[in-house]
């Protein structure tokens, strides 16, 4: 096989000279001729009903184009995913749900009369008492969150109703016979906090109508298809009468999944028939955009002496927030998740999401998998103390064996790797380090997890439709056109580096549109690291028929037959004979001459049904030094090693494990974004602190191991997400490894590392957790 | 607001600019000079994601007030290439994979220009606890410190040939 030039190599991102240059546009970047500001107001309180809405002494205030409430609204005023059930303004006589919900939009000429606009709109509240827990929830009297607007996919599931937002199981085998003739049972409650995204740039966007009376609209997104459900739904408007394009993003990690601005910014642009930017300042976002499902997990595990698991059992319950969005997918992914990369033969797994006044749970990195690996890898390690076992020895006797099934719904087709990783883990980690020296203890832990990647299986009404077009020009540059979104990951890359591959073409010479819905065909939601290998293969076949047709031409061209040419590095030659060729820019030029299509596209669908899955097959493993005096740790030595398939790209696949890796660093030592009775305690990023380079790890590497996935673009797995999941099992298991006691809950300040080692029990939530609600 | 007038040379261009006392330097600098590449964040001082360099310095312009900039030479992303070449940090962070959303960036290459030119030969210690203030959600910071060294390294071995 020819040499890969691009696919395997750490190109540049396509992107990154207009972002080092501070060229590159951003929403808040953009200015239109005649542009107006927006504002939301947003409710002061988590739970009221409104009686009075009062703008009068807004509307007037010099400056102030519009003002927009409830009933000004021509469509449903209703939008969000799974439910449509979301009300873009909340209107008299109705209550909002929590403190995210907006109640009036501003429209003005500047940010500071949009500022001033909002003071002066008066409302008057019925405050009620809030839903501040979802176990509350679960066994709340009266009060229920919704009251059964809107119709749910999910509602094929009888028990989700009430103030239960989902609920779903996992019923393998028989678990009360094995846990009868298990020989040692252990148990935890584990508790995870919310985690906040903290993307760089804040929610932002620019919409107008034009000319035509078509509905712009330009913002950072990660699921264009489904905002152009929520706008046309709320708003009223026909979907072939609005485009949306998703711009540079600064950052989403799922957050910008749900469409937490753009139908605000919408209603403010159509109603107003002006040009409106709307971007939330810090404060805004964090109270507006959902977060990471807090979660509380009771898992319980029993095994054989030479620790044979026998079986799990687990009852998750999840803070869903006031709006369902995305909560039964994350959900179903705990679920499924909880059994990881293991064999289990009986398991019984009860997940539930109940309805708060928090503020709202949705898409975040990992999607439900990282609680999921939390609880079962630091049960594994209570288990391995248990059987005083090496914890290690009792994840590797209990891996799923290659070719062997996972239990799980959640199925997957990716070649067992769970060795190889093993093995190279073990290599980078060394010899246990010296666990004491005076007031230090020095623990590790090593960590395993098979997230999934969608295959195009995502099975939420027909979006996961996955097509991508190219066109190559008579100059024998090319443009593609992918649905999907750049979010800094660098898809727009590894597009540019397989068309560029499979087209013989200088990388220079293709340009990458992406996340527009009038030029892309239709590719489903960005999430799921889906994007590589869905747009990838659709890539393939898209370029396969282009160099078809242009064999074709220059076969004739060279009066030979097609079978007897190849297409590479930029030329088409004669096999066996290389002088004899022609440049493709010739062949392309010829065909465009005689007016020959050279615009296809590729539509790609796994051959199997639904719920089929890709794995990423993922280790990480931790050294951390905890002093037992003031409770403080350090990581020492971080080690991630990743079976993600080929690797398209090594300098953007480690970018992606050592960001995720740091992210998950924050999930389980830092980030707790606290909410007090359905109100914000954590306002800024000063209170709300995620990872600065000081926090990074002593010693801290990301790898991959390269198992093809037969499927896959090149043997190409999904990886983005996945980065996320390991790390912080591996941290907390080290700390109490270190310390020799059980910590269950996350974040883990030092104050509950000094706690478990003056008590010498386990750790219970309590003072400074208050907001936690599960 | 009262009004002021103050003198800003910005990328080596001189502006005289009226501006109201309680603007920030950054909304001057992205409003009234359209130079949207330095970024806001936050706003408050927590992420330094408008980093630009005042003589030198380099500053959250969110924090500083545009009047206090006055008579000050201010460097932001815009003004880093020489044209079309860019400036070593910039080559080396495309290089070294220290740029994903972007968002941090012209932040991050600001702080790290200004920190080598008074560390000629930093540690990876030292170069992490100067990019300390600077944010950066996607990348982990390991390859936005390679980038950093690389610079320095590769000016050390200029200097020791």
């Amino acid at each position: 096989m020819e040499k890969r030039v691009y696919v395997g190599e750490g190109v540049s991102r396509i992107d990154a000279l207009g972002k080092v240059r501070g060229e590159a546009k951003y929403a808040s970047d953009l200015k239109l001729p005649g542009m107006f500001y927006g504002k939301i107001l947003y409710s002061a309180h988590p739970r009221a009903l409104i009686r009075k809405i009062d703008i009068e002494s807004a509307r007037t205030l010099d400056g102030v184009k519009r003002i927009i409430t409830a009933r000004d609204i021509a469509g449903t005023n209703l939008f969000g995913y799974d439910i449509h059930h979301r009300p873009v303004l909340v209107g008299v006589g109705e209550e909002t749900r929590f403190v995210g919900d907006a109640i009036a939009l501003v429209v003005s000429e500047t940010l500071e009369i949009a500022a001033d606009a909002i003071k002066k709109i008066k409302v008057e509240y019925d405050v009620l008492p809030p839903l501040a827990s979802a176990k509350d929830s679960i066994s709340a009297g009266e009060y229920q969150v919704h009251t059964g607007t809107g119709k749910s996919v999910y509602q094929s599931n009888p028990e989700a109703k009430g103030n239960i937002c989902y609920q779903t199981r996992l019923i393998h085998g028989d678990v009360v016979r094995a846990f009868g003739k298990s020989e040692v049972v252990v148990e935890n409650t584990y508790t995870t906090s919310r985690q906040e995204h903290a993307y760089l740039e804040t929610e932002a966007g620019i919409a107008f109508v034009d000319g035509q009376g078509i509905l712009h609209i330009l913002s950072a997104i990660q699921d264009p298809y489904v905002l152009l459900e929520d706008v046309s739904y709320a708003l009223g408007i026909p979907k072939s009468r609005i485009h949306i394009k998703g711009i540079t993003a600064g950052g989403a990690f799922g957050g910008k999944m749900h469409n937490t601005i753009q139908v605000h910014l919408a209603a403010m642009a159509y109603l107003s028939r002006v040009p409106v930017k709307l971007v939330l300042d810090r404060y805004e976002s964090f109270i507006a955009h959902p977060k990471r499902h807090s979660q509380e997990i009771w898992i319980k595990i029993g095994s054989a002496r030479d620790g044979s698991i026998e079986a799990i059992e687990a009852d998750i319950i999840a803070d869903a927030g006031p709006y369902s969005s995305r909560t039964p997918e994350v959900l179903g992914l705990t679920v499924s998740a909880i059994v990881g990369p293991y064999s289990i033969p009986n398991a019984k797994v009860v997940g539930r999401a109940a309805y708060t006044n928090n503020v709202d749970a949705d898409a975040f990195r990992g999607f439900g998998a990282p609680q999921a690996a939390l609880a079962r890898e630091g049960i594994l390690d209570k288990l391995a103390r248990a059987l005083e076992m090496n914890p290690l020895a009792l994840r590797k006797k209990n891996f799923l064996k290659p070719g062997e099934k996972t239990i799980a719904p959640l199925r997957g087709d990716s070649p067992v790797s769970l060795d190889l990783l093993s093995n190279r883990i073990a290599e980078r980690m060394g010899p246990w380090p010296v666990s004491k020296t005076g007031n230090l203890r020095v623990g590790r832990a090593v960590c395993f997890d098979m997230p999934v990647f969608d295959v195009s299986a995502i099975p939420v009404l027909g979006k996961s439709g996955v097509g991508t077009a190219v066109e190559l020009f008579s100059d024998a540059s090319a443009t593609v056109y992918a649905g999907g979104c750049e979010l800094g990951q660098g898809v727009t890359t590894v597009l540019a580096q397989i068309v560029a591959e499979e087209l013989g073409i200088a990388i220079e010479n293709v340009r990458v549109e992406m996340s527009d819905t009038w030029t892309c065909p239709p590719a489903g939601r960005t999430s799921a690291s889906r994007l590589t290998y869905v747009l990838g293969n659709s890539l393939i076949l898209a370029t396969g028929k282009i160099a078809d047709t242009l064999l074709e031409r220059a076969a004739k061209m060279l009066e030979i037959n097609k079978d007897d040419l190849v297409l590479e590095r930029g030329r088409i030659a004669v096999k066996g004979s290389p002088s004899r060729n022609l440049g493709l820019s010739e062949v392309a030029k010829a065909c465009s001459n005689d007016g020959i299509n050279l615009r296809q596209e590729g539509w790609f669908k796994y051959p199997e049904p639904r719920l089929m899955y890709g794995h990423t097959f993922m280790a990480s493993a931790a050294d951390v030094s905890v002093d037992v005096d003031t409770g403080e740790m350090r990581v020492l030595k971080l080690v991630n090693v990743h079976d993600s398939g080929k690797v398209i790209n090594p300098v953007m696949a480690k970018g992606q494990q050592l960001g995720g890796s740091v992210q998950a660093l924050g999930f389980v030592l830092t980030e707790d974004f606290v909410v007090a009775d359905g109100r914000v305690k954590t306002s800024s990023l000063a209170e709300y602190a995620i990872p600065t380079s000081l926090d990074i790890p002593d010693e801290f590497s990301g790898e991959s191991i390269e198992t093809p996935y037969p499927t896959g673009p090149y043997g190409a797995k999904g990886m983005a997400e996945h980065s996320l999941n390991t790390t912080a099992p591996a941290v907390l298991n080290a700390i109490c490894n270190a310390i020799d006691r059980d910590i269950t809950v996350i974040p883990v300040y030092p104050e509950h590392i000094l706690e478990a080692v003056r008590h010498e029990k386990k750790i219970e939530r309590k003072g400074a957790n208050y907001g936690r609600t599960v | 607001m009262s009004l002021h007038q103050i003198r800003l040379i910005v990328n080596g261009r001189e502006y005289l600019l009226h501006v109201s006392s309680d603007r920030s330097l950054l909304d001057v600098i992205r409003e009234d000079l359209e130079l949207t590449g330095t970024k806001r964040g936050c706003d408050k001082g927590d992420c330094a994601a408008c980093t630009v360099l005042v003589n030198g310095d380099p500053i959250n312009s969110c924090l500083l007030l545009a009047v206090q900039a006055d008579g000050k030479e201010i460097t932001t992303i815009e003004g880093v290439a020489q044209g079309e070449n860019l400036n070593p940090v910039q080559e080396a962070f495309i290089k070294h994979g220290a740029v994903q959303c972007g968002y941090c960036t012209p932040g991050m290459i600001l702080t790290s220009i200004a920190f080598l030119r008074r560390n000629v030969n930093p540690s990876r210690e030292e170069i992490q606890r100067a990019i300390s203030g600077n944010l950066c959600r996607c990348t982990g910071y390991v390859q936005i410190i390679d980038a950093v060294e690389s610079v320095a390294h590769a000016r050390q071995k200029g200097f020791s040939s």
